[in-house]
This record gives structure tokens, sequence and C-alpha cells, in this order.
């Protein structure tokens, strides 16, 4: 009796364990199709299991495992090095047999929030396990590509004044002369959407807040936001940003007026880095969606850990119709071009005439 | 499978090798004596004395307080996560028992999201030893009362003389030294230890229709409910139902008392269990009101405990130091624990806290609990196991005593003490916050200069969340419970000090709580882990000083307007508000001033000569 | 009978009231002495602007100090329930609190500085009489531009032009031989005339502007933003944001044949130049 109780719940227990382990091991279990090798091989990421990940790619010329690494798990301290893999859907877009593609449409959780990508795999079956053909990516440095770059180190410090008679005007440290150059306000998808564009016109750099509120057609606030992180905060002398500010479940119908009211501040500030935007061109992409395609290139010779691209697009009368945004994974290192894309409203992509790329950044490293 | 060769008119009474498994079975010439132990149920008025129990209810808690008495004396838990918790929420009821919303969490909240008896008692305590010691000093007076709620329960289900081992064994669970020394879960243990009292008090009450001990089990039972919330769902039903279930497998037996009805024994049972439900629910509805109308299931951060089987860290962490060398004893439970009639229940209940306790390595934790899944629940779960599994395994030590006599006192002394040795071991490889850092730079900041007239956030803090609130004056847009701002909920966020554990879903809330700053008089965000620094920087945030050698900073924004009310302070009613100051303590201090008042006499304990067996071996057998 | 005795005593208090005089002098001024003439003894309550004296006195001359009447404004003195008010004047001006913004402003602006200025006694009293307050603003090696306003009320106002160069300009304001200096940053304003010229580098094109003046012909500060696009059909648009440093930007763009090259900084354009792939 007794013995054959201690069997039975042992049995049931080891059944639950099984219950409770089966759907990890599912993924595992059920590689046979390149979607499920897809989701195999993120799944090591998730888990920084490079060896394994690595195991599940044809490596391209130039392939290292250490450079597929750097790769897939970034370096210089890039957005992609403080980022981990959320959820992984996928599509098979065509699949032979012993060659596959497939579509990831991957979310990642990072330091600025979820950032999703969708990415294209080519998928080779080679004798019965699929593989990522992998090729190298394209930011990478060779000896023949390093040359000398500019580097300003031109530096904006403020030294307050300690002398009890005080001889500066109202103060020593007034704030910049900032002054917004255009501005549009729009209805999309549920929100009022408050864009436009604002100039340091002084000559110190200025850290810049916009901060906005709708008045109702009664006079009373409906609700105020600021422009976060759509604008760069840090303008130098006779720098513009274009800003956003976003007011989800509102409609423009029940605005009276916009208050908008920024915020300057004189900061230390430096004039590096320098980086080019080359290459701007509207596109769709593998979706049909509209972009903005170019690419960065480090003119400096300071990395730029996380870039933060920022996009205004201006109708035929030169009006700021929209502004999109977007974080790039990689660091930029000096001299290297790193692609990027950011989105475009569709219905908007025919009325756009002209567009400008700013490239607002954030570096790890203290000053 | 014959009977003993001697008989006894106790037929209740069981062999003390009643379950041995076969591996401890050996030939005797049996010249000895055989102790036996009484299976009788604690009475409230019985007499004689246990000459051969190894320790007395008294010895149990000095010893207790001589093992667990230096390291709470040296403050060990003093910056775990919860204690910090609870010492910042006792802090409130120390300043203002009755006004219950306290604005430095969350810009405002109710301290009704937190069931408030050990906070209380802290609170009361901290007026003569100061907060942290008055933390220690509950803490301690948990531990020796969960010791002695042991010896009690132990007492009900396998007799006397295994109560003492039991109760010792307590003091020694690796899983209660987790739940102190790197939880600070303060109210589970204490929760625990006063269901537990107050199921055998059911069991008194129930079987024996004792009105003292009736009286006793109700407010013992409340005064769990008030420590705790997951006891008074769980650890309750946990512990008091196999105590019903034996009372009324004994009703019939005039063992234990007068033949009284089984139907009515369990039923005398259940209502005094829905009694304490209905009564501490209504002292506890702000509590319950504020959990239950929650639209929104909060995420549990990444590091929960995962499949065991897949991590071995995991296992490790929450199963394996937990349980100690009380894994050896596994198999003794499953072969005896469900084969003797009387412990059914008992096993039973050990057997489903083990399952939970094995958190997603089942899927039975996840439908159990629900709502309620989290990390220190699993753990608690594995902490309500081994206490259930205590009187199986005294029972098991007494038979190891009893075959090997001096090797096995010594190995179970080592074992013991080992098992113990092995969560503060554990805890110094793995410390709950890596690199404790002073917070008082921060608190004079806040402190100074009407800095307080702004909210702030901290980021990666860990436990030293709690700590910087209670020492400011400054009111943060964080907090721990459920208490948080509109944009966390949303995202089922519950602390954003820790958001990057709860993946994009955490990141998001930051990102929405932060967009509000403004409207939330959020200026200052101290960091602690560079991980953060992007989004505050991108967001509008400065470095405006560093401290810790740059290790923490602190961010500020220039337009951001000070701080204001946000209009979500309830107002509790008059009858609610004094239920919740009152009757929490008022049932604590009651029920333990009658336990003291009617102290109960030991069981008597029959020590029998046995014939020689010659080569049989002693078998275990339930005296049928 | 205790009622009555109180009653009576108040008669007699308000009669002995009734009966005492004070006399204080027509004029008077800030931080100087002045007496009073009492026909009682009793006491002096003195209340003025940040004034409250109370002071036992014998009836003839009371002597109140310069501390006493050190602000300027309407004063009371009391003895024994007859009050007289006396109006205290500021004295001679001494100080000037001038307040000049901004700090920094752009050269050959109009209206862009302001100065304002209180003329104080030596005890912080604003000087209401009317007087005048010259203003000069100038750069080292010009000659300053100068204006005397009238005060009004005490304070005088002036808005002025920012000169031509840059460099710290001293901006006084003056009393008699009272003078306070501020001073005022003039900065280069927006670039003018903003040219720029470009050779090729390797694979790449290399832009580089004219030494980048404003309109007074004053060098921007390093540092200013100065944007850089190149335009074609083929490739779309390039962009760099170069840096003023020692007066001129520097950038390389992509070699694009057929690429429109234009300069701007802040709102203004320069010139443009097509590339045609040499």
């Amino acid at each position: 009796m007794k013995t054959s109780a201690a069997i039975a719940f042992t049995v049931i227990l080891i059944i639950l364990i099984g219950l409770g382990t089966a759907p990890h091991a599912e993924s595992h279990t059920k590689s046979g199709t390149a979607e499920a090798a897809v989701h195999a091989f993120f799944d090591h990421v998730k888990a920084h299991d490079w060896d394994d990940a690595y195991a599940m790619v044809n490596p391209g010329d130039g392939v290292s495992k250490e450079s597929f690494i750097r790769d897939i798990a970034g370096n210089n301290g890039s957005l992609k090095t403080i980022s981990s893999i959320q959820k992984v859907d996928t599509k098979t877009l065509n699949d032979s047999g012993s060659e596959a593609n497939v579509r990831a449409d991957l979310q990642w959780s990072t330091a600025v929030g979820a950032v999703h990508e969708t990415r294209d795999f080519k998928l080779t079956n080679s004798g019965g396990d699929w593989k990522l053909d992998w090729s190298a990516p394209q930011q990478v440095p060779t000896a023949a590509d390093a040359k000398p770059v500019q580097t300003n180190y031109l530096r904006w410090d403020i030294v307050q004044s300690g002398a009890s008679s005080n001889e500066w005007g109202v103060a020593n440290a007034e704030p910049p002369r900032t002054r917004i150059i255009s501005m549009n306000a729009v209805d999309y998808n549920g929100s009022v959407v408050i864009m436009g564009e604002v100039v340091n016109e002084d000559t110190v750099p200025g850290f810049v807040t916009i901060n906005a509120d709708l008045i109702g057609q009664d006079g009373n606030s409906l609700a105020q936001e600021s422009s976060f992180d759509k604008i760069s905060h840090t303008l130098l002398p006779k720098e513009v940003s274009p800003f956003r500010i976003d007011f989800p479940g509102r409609k423009l119908a029940e605005v009276k007026s916009v208050r908008i009211s920024p915020t300057n501040l004189l900061v230390p500030a430096s004039a590096d880095p320098l980086v080019g935007v080359f290459d701007q061109h509207i596109e769709k992409d593998a979706t049909g969606k509209a972009v903005l395609r170019g690419q960065l290139t480090n003119q400096s010779g300071l990395v730029v850990n996380i870039p933060h691209v920022l996009a205004t697009f201006y109708d035929k009368s030169g009006k700021v119709i929209w502004v999109s945004d977007g974080y790039l994974d990689q660091a930029l290192k000096p001299n290297q071009q790193v692609p990027f894309a950011v989105d475009l409203r569709d219905d908007l992509a025919n009325q756009v005439q002209n567009y400008r790329v700013t490239v607002n950044y954030y570096n790890s490293s203290r000053s | 499978m014959g009977k003993p060769d001697s008989e006894f008119l106790n037929q209740n009474c069981l062999w003390a090798e009643f379950v041995c498994p076969p591996f401890l079975k050996r030939p005797t010439e049996n010249k000895r004596g055989i102790q036996l132990f009484s299976s009788t149920p604690v009475r409230e008025y019985t007499y004689g004395k246990n000459e051969s129990a190894i320790a007395s209810p008294g010895m149990v808690a000095l010893l207790a307080i001589a093992v667990h008495g230096p390291l709470l004396l040296m403050q060990l838990p003093a910056f775990a996560a919860g204690s910090q918790t609870q010492m910042f929420l006792a802090k409130h009821y120390a300043n203002d028992w009755f006004g219950l919303w306290n604005s430095h969490w969350f810009g405002g909240f109710s301290q009704t999201t937190s069931a408030p008896l050990t906070q209380q008692v802290v609170a009361l305590l901290s007026h003569v030893f100061g907060i942290t010691a008055a933390y220690m000093v509950t803490q301690l007076a948990v531990v020796v009362l969960l010791a002695l709620a042991v010896y009690r329960f132990a007492r009900v289900w396998t007799g006397e003389r295994t109560a003492p081992i039991a109760g010792i064994g307590s003091i020694f669970l690796g899983s209660l030294a987790l739940l102190v020394y790197r939880d600070g879960a303060l109210p589970a243990t204490a929760g625990t230890a006063l269901a537990i009292f107050g199921a055998s008090f059911l069991y008194g009450f129930a079987r024996g229709n004792e009105m003292l001990s009736l009286v006793k089990a109700v407010l013992l039972l409340i005064a769990a409910a008030c420590c705790d919330s997951m006891t008074a769902v769980y650890g309750i039903l946990l512990f008091a139902l196999p105590t019903l279930w034996l009372a009324s497998a004994d009703s019939t037996d005039e063992e234990y008392g007068e033949r009284r009805s089984t139907a009515a024994t369990f039923i005398r049972g259940v209502i005094v269990l829905a009694v304490c439900a209905v009564v501490s629910g209504f002292i506890l509805a702000p509590f319950w009101s504020s959990v239950f109308h929650s639209s929104h299931r909060l995420l549990a951060p990444d590091e929960t405990a995962g499949n065991f089987l897949l991590q071995g860290s995991t296992a490790l962490r929450y199963w394996i130091v937990p349980f100690g060398f009380m894994i050896l004893a596994l198999p003794y439970l499953f072969l005896s624990g469900f084969a003797a009639r009387r412990t059914r229940a008992l096993f039973l209940a050990f057997y489903v806290a083990l399952i939970v306790g094995l958190g997603a390595t089942t899927p039975v934790a996840k439908y159990l609990l629900g709502g309620f899944e989290n990390a220190l629940s699993v753990e608690l779960f594995t902490f309500w196991a081994t206490l259930l599994a205590l009187p199986l395994v005294a029972v098991l030590v007494i038979e190891l005593v009893a075959r090997y006599q001096q090797r096995a006192v010594v190995l179970v002394w080592v074992a013991a003490v080992l098992t113990f040795a092995a969560p503060l071991a554990w805890m110094t490889y793995h410390p709950s916050t890596e690199n404790r850092f002073r917070t008082d730079y921060i608190a004079n900041f806040l402190n100074r200069d009407n800095h307080a007239q702004f909210r702030y956030l901290t980021l990666g803090f860990g436990s030293q969340f709690a700590e910087v609130a209670s020492r400011t004056n400054a009111s943060t847009v964080d907090g721990i419970g459920n208490g948080m701002l509109p944009e966390a909920r949303e995202f089922g966020v519950s602390h954003l000090d820790n958001a990057k554990a709860y993946g994009s879903a955490g990141m998001e809330a930051l990102r929405a709580v932060l967009k509000h700053a403004n409207q939330y008089g959020l200026k200052f965000i101290f960091v602690r882990d560079r991980y953060y620094e992007p989004l505050i920087a991108f967001a509008g945030w400065r470095q405006v000083e560093a401290y810790e050698n740059g290790n923490v900073t602190l961010w500020s924004k220039e337009d951001v307007p000070p701080a204001r009310d946000l209009q979500t302070h309830q107002t509790l009613p008059g009858i609610e508000r004094t239920l919740w100051g009152v009757v929490p303590l008022l049932c604590l201090i009651l029920a333990l001033l009658l336990m003291i008042a009617t102290p109960e006499r030991d069981e008597e304990v029959e020590t029998m000569a046995l014939p020689p067996t010659g080569t049989d071996p002693i078998r275990a057998q339930e005296a049928i | 009978m205790t009622k009555n005795f109180n009653t009576l005593f108040i008669i007699l208090a308000l009669a002995c009231a009734a009966y005492a005089q004070i006399t204080v002098p027509q004029q008077a001024t800030a931080g100087e002495s002045a007496t009073l003439t009492a026909s009682s003894g009793g006491t002096l309550y003195l209340i003025g602007p940040g004034t409250a004296i109370k002071r036992d006195v014998k009836s003839g001359e009371v002597t109140l100090s310069a501390d006493d009447l050190a602000y300027a404004g309407r004063y009371t003195a009391i003895v024994n329930g007859n009050a007289q008010s006396l109006y205290v004047s500021p004295a001679k001006p001494q100080k000037l609190s001038f307040m000049a913004r901004p700090s920094r402003v752009p050269v050959a602006q109009p209206n862009v500085i302001s100065g304002a200025v209180f003329v104080l006694d030596h005890n912080d009293n604003l000087v209401t009489q009317p007087g005048a307050v010259k203003f000069e603003l100038g750069v080292t090696g010009q000659a300053p531009v100068s204006q005397s306003v009238p005060t009004k009320d005490g304070i005088a106002y002036i808005r002025a032009a920012s000169g031509k160069r840059e460099g710290p300009a001293q901006f006084t304001a003056s009393v008699g031989d009272i003078v306070v200096r501020r001073i005022v940053q003039q900065v280069a304003s927006d670039p003018c005339n903003l040219r720029m010229k470009a050779q090729r580098s390797g694979n790449d094109i290399a832009v580089e502007t004219e030494p980048v003046r404003d309109c007074s012909g004053n060098p921007v500060p390093d540092g200013t933003i100065v944007t850089f696009i190149e335009t074609t059909n083929e490739h779309g648009k390039s962009t760099v944001d170069a840096r003023v440093k020692h007066g001129i930007a520097k950038a390389m763009l992509p070699a694009q044949p057929g690429a429109t090259l234009t300069v701007a900084s802040g709102v203004v354009l320069g010139n443009e130049i097509r590339w045609g792939g040499q």
C-alpha cells in the first residue's frame, strides 16, 4: 500500500514536471522547419548562448565567430549591447525544401524602450538542419579604410563668476535664445500631433525642451505633453532640431489653441561628434511601407554609442508635415557608415517634397 | 507482516518504527524498551510530564533565540528588499497610526495596499527600539513563535516525542533562513507562525470542543490573515484543512476524547474557518478591494522562479538551498506520509505545497496562484512544504536515533546546521544587493533647498529603494505594491526601479511615466544602473551630480514644476480606519495573552518494555 | 465698586491725554537726526517704514537719532495718545542699482539692450527727487555712445541698440560721481554672405566655407553649425552639419556627378555649386 502510494505520487509529480517542461522544449524539438530554426536561433541569442547560435548559421565571407557575436550582441556600447530579444514572429516567404526565406518580426527590449525590427533570413537545409546564412555586417572597418578624421575638440564650459560685485548683466549664464521657426498640428491615429522646428539663434549651446498645452474650446487645459525624445535637446549655435509632441486620445476638433512653452538652458557641450547623413532617399521597404533610408557617416574621432535619427518632412510649401525618429542599434565608429531607415506615413509619402535628417546621440563616456 | 509481539491497550499508539523504510530496518535483539510516542491530540488540560521529550517548549524557544538572536542583532536582514519595505511602511504607522495615506510612494498611496499587522507591531516597538531594531526584535519573536507553533503542530500530528525535534528543526530550516535573511519576509513568516498555531488550536476545538481553543484559534487565524495576503489565501488553508481532516478522523476514536460525529467535527472546524475568513475579510476590506479591483494583471519581473529542470541556478536558489538536507528525507516522506492513516492529510498538504513550490517547473503554480505568482510566493510554498514535512521528518529522526544512536544524533545535528548554513553562504555569494552604497547623500540632497517639493525616481537601487524613501521627505513616483501610477499600471509594471527586469513592458512603462514628468513634478532621477541612462538622456534629463565615485548619478530636468497633489487621495470611512488600526493588533495581543495565561501541560508518554523479538525486525506498522 | 474705580481711571487718563501736546518737524531727512517737542512726559511711540520704537520721554525736546529715521517715508509719533505724523525724505543719491540685460547680445540689433537704474541713498531709500542718469555703452577701442535719461520716481530706463563690433561692451550708468558698470557681451550675429568652395579629395568632395562672418564683418564663433547639402537625382540627398572652427567650416561629401552643393547656417542660405564630376 505504502509503496504503491509513493509510486503514484512520484508518477504524478513526474507527469506535472513533464507538463511544465514540455512547452519549453517544444521549440527545440520541432526544428524540422525553417521557421522553427529561426525561433531556435533567437532562443540561443536570448540566452546569450553564442556557441549554439553560431552553430546554427552558415557564416559568409569574413564572418568569424567573434564578428558574428559582435554583430548579434553589439559592441562599442551600442544599443544592441543593452537589448534583449523579447518576441519573434516568423513567416515563411518561400521554402523549396533545400532553401527557404523567412521573415522575422523581432521585438527587442532595449534601454530606450521596445524596438521593432523586420528582418529577412535566408536559410539553407544541410542534412536536415536548417542554417541561417549570415553575411558580414556592412560597417566592419578595414585597415584600408582607416584615415585621419577631423576632431574639433571644441567645448563650451560654464565658468561661474565667483565675484561678489558681479559686473555681468542680468546674469553671466543667461539661457541662449531659441526660436520656434515652424509649427504644424495634425490629427493622426487617434492623437493630436504637434510638430515643428526650433533653432538656437545664440552663440552658445542650449538645452531645449518643448512643452505643449492643448487648450480646449472652454479655455481650459485639455492635456499637457512634452517633446520627450522626439527632439535633439542639445542645440549648438545655429543648429535646428525638429520636435514632435503627441497627445494620445485627443482630437484637433476639440482644441481651441496650443500653448507652446520652450525651456532653454545654457549647458556645457562639445562640438564633437560630427555625423554626416548620406544618400538620403525615400523608398518602400520589404513590407511595402514608405521609409526614408540613408547612411550615417561618423566624420569625427569620437565613437557614437547610440545614434538617434530625427527626420523632418516638408511639403511643397516648406511646411513641416511630419517628424519621425528611430534609434540605431549599432554604434558609429570613426569613418564608418551605418545604414538607417525611419518610417514615413504612407498617406504622406506623395506630399513630401523635401526632408531633413538630424542626428542626435548618446555617448556612454561621461565627460 | 505480522503484528508485533506485544499488544497494547492503546490501539492508537504507533510503533516507533511504524513507518520505517526498508533501508533503516535491521535485526535487533530489542532488549531495550521501545520508546513509544503518543499520537494523543493536544488538549487544553492534560496532566503529567513528558520525561522522555528531548526538549521542552522553553528550551526550543531558547535555542531559537540562541541561533537567530545573534544574526538578527547583527541586523543581517536589514537591507533585504522586504525588510526595507516593511520598515518604510512601519515608519508611517509610527508617525500616524490611523492616517493611512502615505504620500511618499507612487505620488501618494494608501497603506491599505499591504496587510498591516507586522508593520504595526514594528511601528509600536520602534518607539522603544528605533525602527530597525524594532524590526529585528519582531522578526526574532516570529522565529521563536514559529518554533513553538511547529512544536505544537507536530504534537497534534505525530505525537509528543516528535514535537521538540520538529520545533528544533524549524529553527534550522533553510527555507526560513532565506525568507528571513535574504527576502526580509517578516509578514509571511509571522503569518505562517500564527496560522500554524491557529490550526493546532482549531484541532482542539473541532475534536475536543474546547471553547478556549476556539477563541485562540479564531484570534490567531485572524491575526495570521492580517499579516500576509498569501498566508491569508493559501497558508491558513494549507495548515488548517489537514488539521480539520485529522480532527474528523480522530472524532470517533475515544482515545482523543468523547466520540463525536465526524461530519460535525469537520463542519465545526469549517465554520470557524469561514468566520475567520469573513472577519479578516471585513478588517482587511480596503486591502482586498485594492487587490481585486485592479483591472490590470501585474507582470512579474524576469527574475522569477523559472523551470528548475532547465535552469540549474534557479533550482539551487529556490529548491535545493531551501530544502537543504531535508531532500534526503523525501523518499521517506513519500513512502510513509500517505501510508499512515493519521498523517495522510498532512502528507497531501505537503505534497501540494511541494508541487506549487516547484514554480514554473509544473503548471500547477500558474493555475493555483494566478495573479499571485511570483518568486516570493513560490518560495513561500517551499517554506510551507518544509514546515509541513517537519512532523514526519521528526519521526524519521527518532527512528534514526533509535537505530544508530550517537552517530545518528551527530549526523542529524550536522545536517540541520548545514541546512541552516547553506542559505547564509548562498547569500554571501549571491547577495540581494550587490555593492551596497550609502544613501545619505541622496537623502541629504532631497531634504535640502526645497528639493522635496519635487518628486524623484530611483533606477537600479534594488532593495535600497525603500531605504531612500524612508530617509527623505520627498515623494517618489515609484513604490512597491499595487498602488502604481496609471501609466505603469497600463503595462502591468509594479516597480519602476527595476523596470528593465520586466522587459519591454517595463521600459515602456518607464517611458510613459517619464513622458508625464511635468504633471507629476518628477524632476530628479537617481540612477545606479547605467542601462537607464540613454533613455533619460534622450528624454531631456541632464546629469547634474554624481555620488559614490560616479556609481550613482543624479539627473535633473529643468522645466519641471513643483509636484502637486495628484488628487488620488482616498479617505476611508472612520470605521474602516479604526478596524484596520485596532483589530489586527488586538487579536494578536489577546491571542498571545491567552496562550500565556493558559499554558498547556506536557502530554504523558508511556515507556513500555518490549520483550525481545529475536531475529525478527521491528516492523513499521500502525496498530489497528 | 471696582467697576466704578476703573471707569474713573479711564476718564482721568483720557483727560491727561487730551491735555498732552506733541510737535514734529516739518522736514526730516532719512539717516539724519530730528527733534520733537512733547508738552508732557510719557511714552513715545514712533511707527514708520520698517520702524517701531517705544521709549519713555520727558516733557520738552525729544531727539530722534539718525538710526531711528533710517528709512524714508511717513512716520507717526504718539505721546500719551496724541499722534502727529511727519514725512522723512530720502537723502542724496549714494548708490545705483543697475540692471542690464541681456548679458549676451548679437551685434547691430536695434533696441536689444535694456538698462534700468534705481537711484538710492546710503540707506537704500529710493531717491524720488527728479535727477538724471547718464548711460554709456561702448566697446574697447571705440567711442562709447552715451545718453542722459531723467529719473522718474527714482528710476531711469533705457533701451539701446547693440554696437557693430563684437566683444565685451561696457555699459555704465552714472549719477554725479557715482558710476556703476555692467558688461554686455556683444556677439556675432547671423552669418552673412555665406560662401563655400568645393574640391575633390579622393572619392569625396571636400567642401569648405570662406571665413564665416556676420553682416558687420565679425567672425561667427567657433562651434556654429553650418550645414552642407549635396543633392543628386540618383543618390538623393547627403547632409553634414559641420562646426565652424577658426572661422571656417569643413566637411566631406560623397563625390556624385551632377550633384548640387548648397550651404546653410541656421535660417541663412549660402551659395550653390554644381559638381560636374571632375
